[in-house]
């Protein structure tokens, strides 16, 4: 077209002359034209491959870049866009610094997948964010990134086609999980999706597994919201550790304050779900079998209401706390509202009970669903008063479900029945509180059976101990307020059972399930921190320790061989309370101590936990739980027999058990100082240590027994006549012993050898001794020198049998107590008084070196006379 | 001056020595206090609660700073264990083996309230720094918080489930010890128990924010002014040092959050205090000594020889003598002392409504009578007010309002008058003066 105007203006045209111009002929150049013309003498490439303009930048194994990957994400073939996922998320993977630069570019082109129409695509996009891309970014600014993805997930869930829209949920979730504070701004509008989704019911009547999909989504939003997640926190309560004291605490996602219209956007959903449980009903009533989806959708939808009503109850105790400020006057008409839906619609179908008769899975499907029912008024209940012949029916249920009547043949599904009742037995409790009734004395009848029957260790105990824990303080004081109702000796009859059953869940727990042991001795400390002085609670918890002394000790066969107890085998934290619940007896009975003591006295012990043990008794005994004669003879017990060397290693002592007991005398001996009325206590303990004492026991507890009356006697001594008698026999064969400690050739010099200072730790105790009676000391040296006299005429003694020539032995430990004695200055003087004892004693020597009986080598005649003569210098 | 006193769970009496030059006192006799049973009541008199060995009850004793003899016996309804006072010494309170916990006035001895605290016996009471929460701990572990409006406020105590502000049930053991740091709301509360922790508490929120545990039991606790560490009183006889502001640290071997310890006692430490001027540490001990010390250096500056039985209490105090004392002694009332009268043992049902409200001012040096009588005061207000709302009152204030009214339309009048004469003066003097300036002009 244009050529041809352009042809009939040229022969309109006159005044145009027309050139013509030869074919083949060149132009000459124009005079000021440039010389264009590049001339090299080669051409030079560097690299000659197709990659090659790739070189250096991040690639995945296709070998395609980052932005040729996102521009693949909406290429019009589904197969494309998914390889471009895969292909991200591999390259991401290769390259995480290519992630950190480019992720802003690379979410904000990826969310336009969300909406994606095929589900193989959405699916890796969901894979790729989950796997890859969120975990990498959470050191990033999350709210940012959340708020790119969040407009294109509501767009997602506002799309024509159901499957998108369920599986922009899915995206949502896992939103969620990346930045949970994100809910908090989203809620709303999250909400009001769902209440959409959920009013298109012509889809779900068709499908109930997509059914089941919305109502999971919803569930989860809805714990989610922070009144719903209460248990999350305890958990976090424990670490308290790291808390900064002083510092500023951003409270911004805790208080709740931002979710009042959530409450009313709850509303909204309520009604719809009870509408939809209502579909159901009929098909279970009718139909003899219910069908699994179907079942699984009821059974959502009632958690889904039961959620919501917490909400409801949660709302309800703030508004009471604080009087709103946002006065909607409406509200509570709302909320009479959804009760009242409640009440005429849901309530009523309880019990569901169906029609033909069922199968066993069948029945327990609908047990399930009754319980679900009674939890949600049961919830309900603690909101709003209802009418009372419908609580009466929800409590008959209730009592019947705790004593196992509800399903009959399904007692051997024990799994399902007892996570059934745990969330049940919360509300035992609160209703508890409300006073005590005829109910209550039912309920809580089946509430001690279900306490007994129920396995120790499992959850449900558990359950039970924590529920016994809240109704503590209302029956406590419910208890004291009047003693004439008749309903109150219901309640003291039952607390009763669940104190005298606690010590047998302990032993009966053993070992085995330390989180359990501990939740049953917190509860019983809390019982004993509550049991003052005549009370009848009191009595209940002085009851227990008959029962507890066999989680201390066991006694096996005839003979009474005592055996560990748990206790021993408990973690640390266990034992710890197991022993304040001690502290808070108003009387430790002889029996429980004993068998405590026999704990103590195991090897398997830790030495702390044994100290531990002490000082809680001492605790105990200065509040006046135990009786001073029955403490001085638990001390008395743990330092005879405490085995310094415990069987299996024979003879061998083992120096961390020498270290116990000597730390251990050193506590008692404090302890027996901060008795006060020393006089007294030697008393006591005088007549019980010469006794024992007299039995020989092993150097180290003699030595602990010594220091035990030291450390309560007196300058000049207390002790009787008769004590000090046998104590002179006695502490001679005790000195001799300990000397026998150190090596034959001891020598001076080497003073601070170990054995050395042991043999000192020995010697000490006899030192305060000496020095506070000087008889004492005359009788030990006479008793000494009449031993070496008379050591030819006993060839074996007791002790050194290995010896073959044991009276050399004896000889030398005579001699080395004496310059052990000589050395230390204090006792130098005291010495000096009796040195008829010690020349008697020489003397003796002297008449055994010379003497003939005894067919001695030379050697050995020369080691004595070594003796000999280093006595004589020292001691002149 | 400040005045260390130390008393003893057996009979040695109240020590008293001065801090900065180690001079010791008078030795009031006779006392044989609990731990946490000696304080001073603003200063004026000691008051320490009294178990005798003899008998089984308690009692309270109030000793003046002159006398070495008990001023005042009071024989409260059960024993009475630890004790504590507010600030200006205007109330004191008691805490009951029982778990109750008792109120009186100082300046009447009227049990003002007596409620059930604890499960168990009282071990500890500590007035908050504004003086209006007291804070208990027991022999059941647990402390509670309780706020002093609450406890007499009658409505809301009757309507609430509980008293309490908050319940801290953390310790396993009694709890031996129990301090408030300063910020009134947001403060923090230490409390020491038999069970070898110290648990860090929020006044604010009711949170346990620490758990410290200790190699030995901890009796005493003492806060440093500045908050930064708290010292812990060990029964080993050491004396732990406990940091509250670095986030959680082990530096020493004996915990966390322990950052060092100290210890010159053979024997446990028992008691705690903190001087009032000067970074002054005190510490009584099993065995009878009181050591000052140096709280930056950990050196003894002092250390003062209390007796041979361990000492239970310290205060520091800054007694309020006088000279004057002596001279008015003679002539004051029957007890011949300043002392208050007993505290009372029951709670007067019949209360009177005019009931006396006496204040005693903080500055005042003989605070014996200075009692405000608000409610006179008040009533005779209201009678003044209905007077004037009789009809004759109010004609004759009609009266007063119409004479007050025509006396300023009077005023007004003259006002205006003077006004416009002055406007016309001015008006005229401008022209005058407008006229001037323009023959000025024209002449040159």
């Amino acid at each position: 077209m244009t050529r041809s105007k352009a042809n009939s203006k040229k022969h309109r045209g006159v005044d145009f002359k027309k050139i013509r111009r030869k074919i083949g002929k060149k132009l000459p150049p124009p005079k000021n034209a440039t010389n264009t013309e590049i001339k090299s003498k080669a051409i030079v490439l560097p690299e000659q491959s197709v990659a090659a303009d790739k070189a250096g930048l991040a690639v995945n194994k296709k070998g395609l870049t980052l932005k040729e990957l996102l521009q693949q994400t909406s290429h019009h073939n589904a197969k494309v866009r998914r390889d471009a996922l895969v292909g991200i998320k591999d390259l991401f993977n290769k390259f995480p610094t290519e992630m950190k630069l480019h992720k802003y570019a690379a979410i904000e082109k990826l969310r336009e997948r969300i909406g994606d129409d095929d589900k193989v695509v959405r699916k890796t996009l969901y894979d790729l964010f989950k796997s890859v891309i969120l975990p990498g970014c959470k050191e990033d600014n999350q709210e940012l990134i959340v708020s790119l993805l969040m407009a294109y997930i509501f767009n997602a869930m506002t799309h024509f086609s159901f499957d998108i829209r369920i599986m922009a949920f899915d995206f949502l979730d896992l939103v969620l999980l990346f930045y949970p504070p994100s809910f908090a701004s989203f809620a709303e509008k999250i909400f009001q999706n769902y209440e959409d989704i959920l009013r298109k019911n012509q889809y779900f009547s068709q499908d109930r597994g997509k059914l089941k999909d919305a109502l999971a989504g919803l569930i989860r939003c809805l714990s989610l919201l922070p009144w719903n997640k209460g248990e999350t926190n305890l958990v976090n309560k424990n670490e308290n550790g790291r808390i900064l004291l002083h510092a500023f605490h951003d409270d911004m996602p805790r208080s709740p304050n931002g979710f009042s219209h959530i409450i009313k956007k709850l509303r909204d959903i309520a009604p719809l779900l009870i509408n939809s449980f209502l579909e159901f009903t009929p098909s279970i009533t009718a139909m003899a079998s219910i069908e699994g989806k179907s079942f699984g959708c009821m059974l959502s939808i009632l958690h889904g209401i039961d959620l919501i009503i917490r909400s409801f109850v949660y709302g309800a105790d703030k508004d009471s706390e604080s009087p709103s400020m946002e006065g909607e006057p409406n509200g509570a008409m709302w909320d009479v509202k959804i009760s009242s839906i409640l009440l005429k619609k849901l309530f009523p179908l309880f019990p569901l009970s169906p029609a033909h008769h069922l199968s066993e899975k069948d029945n327990n499907r609908l047990v399930d669903l009754n319980m679900a029912v009674a939890k949600i008024f049961f919830e309900l209940n603690e909101w709003i008063c209802l009418p009372p012949d419908l609580l009466e029916k929800f409590l008959e249920f209730m009592e019947h479900a705790l004593l196992g009547q509800v399903c009959e043949g399904a007692r051997s599904d024990n799994a399902v029945s007892e996570k059934r009742l745990i969330q049940l037995l919360p509300f035992i409790p609160k209703f508890v509180s409300r006073g005590a009734s005829y109910w209550t004395t039912r309920l809580l009848q089946a509430f001690t059976y279900i306490f007994r029957e129920s396995k120790p260790g499992s959850l449900l105990k558990l359950a039970c101990l924590s529920a016994i824990e809240d109704m503590l303080t209302p029956i406590q004081a419910m208890l004291s307020l009047e003693t004439s109702n008749p309903e109150n000796l219901k309640l003291q009859e039952s607390l009763m059972a669940w104190i005298a059953e606690l010590p047998l869940l302990l032993i009966q727990l053993g070992d085995n399930h330390p989180a359990c042991s501990e939740v049953a001795l917190r509860l019983q400390l809390h019982i004993g921190q509550r049991a003052f002085s005549n009370s009848s609670l009191a009595c209940m918890y002085d009851d227990i320790q008959d029962k507890l002394q066999n989680f201390y000790c066991t006694c096996q066969g005839e003979e009474g061989k005592k055996c560990c107890g748990s206790f021993v085998r408990l973690p640390r934290e266990c034992q710890e309370l197991s022993l304040c619940c001690l502290y808070y007896l108003s009387h430790l009975d002889l029996p429980i101590l004993k068998s405590i003591a026999c704990c103590c006295l195991s090897p398997e012990l830790d030495p702390s936990v044994l100290f531990r043990i002490i000082e809680i008794l001492h605790s105990a005994y200065r509040e006046g739980h135990i009786k001073i004669a029955d403490h001085l003879s638990i001390f008395i017990t743990l330092v005879l027999h405490f085995k310094v060397s415990p069987e299996g290693s024979s003879g061998l002592k083992s120096d961390i058990f020498c270290q116990t007991i000597k730390s251990m005398t050193t506590l008692l001996c404090s302890y027996m100082a901060q008795i006060g009325g020393n006089y007294l206590v030697l008393n006591i303990i005088e007549k019980v240590i010469i006794d024992h004492i007299l039995l020989k026991p092993p150097l180290d507890n003699s030595c602990c027994l010594l220091r035990m009356i030291v450390t309560v006697d007196s300058k000049p001594t207390r002790l009787s006549e008769q004590s000090i008698i046998t104590l002179g026999t006695y502490l001679s064969q005790y000195l001799i012993d300990a000397a026998q400690c150190l090596p034959e050739d001891y020598d001076e010099q080497c003073k601070s050898s170990t054995q050395l200072t042991t043999v000192h730790y020995y010697l000490l105790p006899c030192f305060f001794l000496f020095d506070r009676c000087h008889k004492l000391l005359n009788l030990v040296l006479k008793t000494m020198g009449s031993a070496v006299a008379e050591s030819s005429l006993w060839p074996i003694s007791d002790n050194c049998t290995r010896h073959p020539n044991n009276w050399l032995v004896r000889v030398n430990a005579v001699a080395s107590v004496l310059l052990l004695i000589n050395k230390d200055p204090k006792m130098q003087q005291i010495m000096s008084s009796c040195k008829e004892g010690v020349d008697s004693i020489i003397q003796n020597v002297s008449s055994l070196q010379s003497s003939e009986k005894i067919s001695m080598t030379i050697e050995e005649r020369h080691k004595i006379k070594c003796r000999y003569d280093r006595l004589k210098i020292l001691l002149r | 001056m400040e005045v260390v006193v130390a008393s003893s769970s057996v009979d040695a009496g109240i020590g008293c020595w001065d801090l900065h030059t180690g001079a010791e006192q008078l030795r009031h006799k006779s006392c044989s206090s609990p731990p946490h049973g000696l304080i001073s009541v603003g200063g004026r008199f000691l008051a320490s609660s009294h178990l005798s060995p003899l008998s089984s009850g308690g009692s309270v004793l109030f000793w003046s700073w002159s006398k070495p003899q008990v001023g005042v016996r009071c024989f409260p309804a059960e024993t009475i264990k630890p004790l504590s006072a507010n600030h200006p010494g205007t109330y004191i309170a008691g805490g009951g083996v029982s778990g109750g916990i008792y109120l009186w006035e100082v300046e009447t001895g009227r049990l003002l309230k007596k409620w059930n605290a604890h499960y168990r016996a009282v071990t500890c009471l500590v007035f908050s720094e504004d003086d209006s929460l007291l804070i208990s701990g027991s022999e059941d572990g647990s402390v509670r918080v309780w706020s002093l409006f609450m406890i007499f406020d009658d409505l809301r105590s009757q309507e609430a489930t509980h008293l309490y502000e908050h319940s801290f049930t953390g310790h396993a053991l009694r709890v031996t010890d129990v301090v408030i740091g300063y910020g009134c709301s947001n403060a923090i509360i230490v409390s020491a128990s038999e069970d070898r922790t110290c648990k860090v508490w929020s006044l604010s929120t009711g949170a346990l924010l620490r758990n410290i545990v200790f190699p030995a039991i901890i009796d005493a606790i003492v806060l440093d002014p500045a908050e930064h560490v708290f010292y812990a009183g060990s029964r080993d006889g050491k004396i732990f040092i406990v940091a509250l502001h670095t986030e959680s640290l082990v530096t020493s071997n004996d915990g966390m959050h322990i950052v060092g310890s100290f210890s010159n006692h053979s024997k446990s430490v028992t008691c705690l205090a903190y001087g009032i001027s000067g970074n002054l540490l005190i510490s009584g001990s099993e065995d009878g000594m009181i050591r000052v010390w140096n709280a930056r250096t950990h050196n003894i500056v002092r250390m003062f020889k209390y007796a041979k039985g361990p000492v239970s209490n310290i205060c520091v105090v800054r007694p309020e003598i006088d000279s004057t004392s002596h001279i008015l002694q003679s002539s004051s009332r029957k007890q011949g002392s300043d002392l208050p009268p007993p505290l009372e043992k029951y709670a007067n049902s019949v209360e009177d409504s005019d009931a006396k409200t006496p204040i005693v001012l903080c500055g005042a040096k003989r605070c014996a009578k200075v009692s405000y009588l608000s409610s006179h005061a008040i009533s005779s207000h209201v009678k003044e007010l209905q007077r004037h709302g009789s009809a004759a009152a109010s004609e004759l204030e009609m009266e007063k309002l119409k004479d007050d009214y025509q006396k300023s339309m009077q005023m007004v009048n003259q006002w205006k008058k003077m006004y416009e004469n002055l406007h016309q003066f001015c008006v005229k003097e401008l022209l005058d003066g407008g006229q001037a300036s323009v023959s000025d002009e024209n002449n040159k």
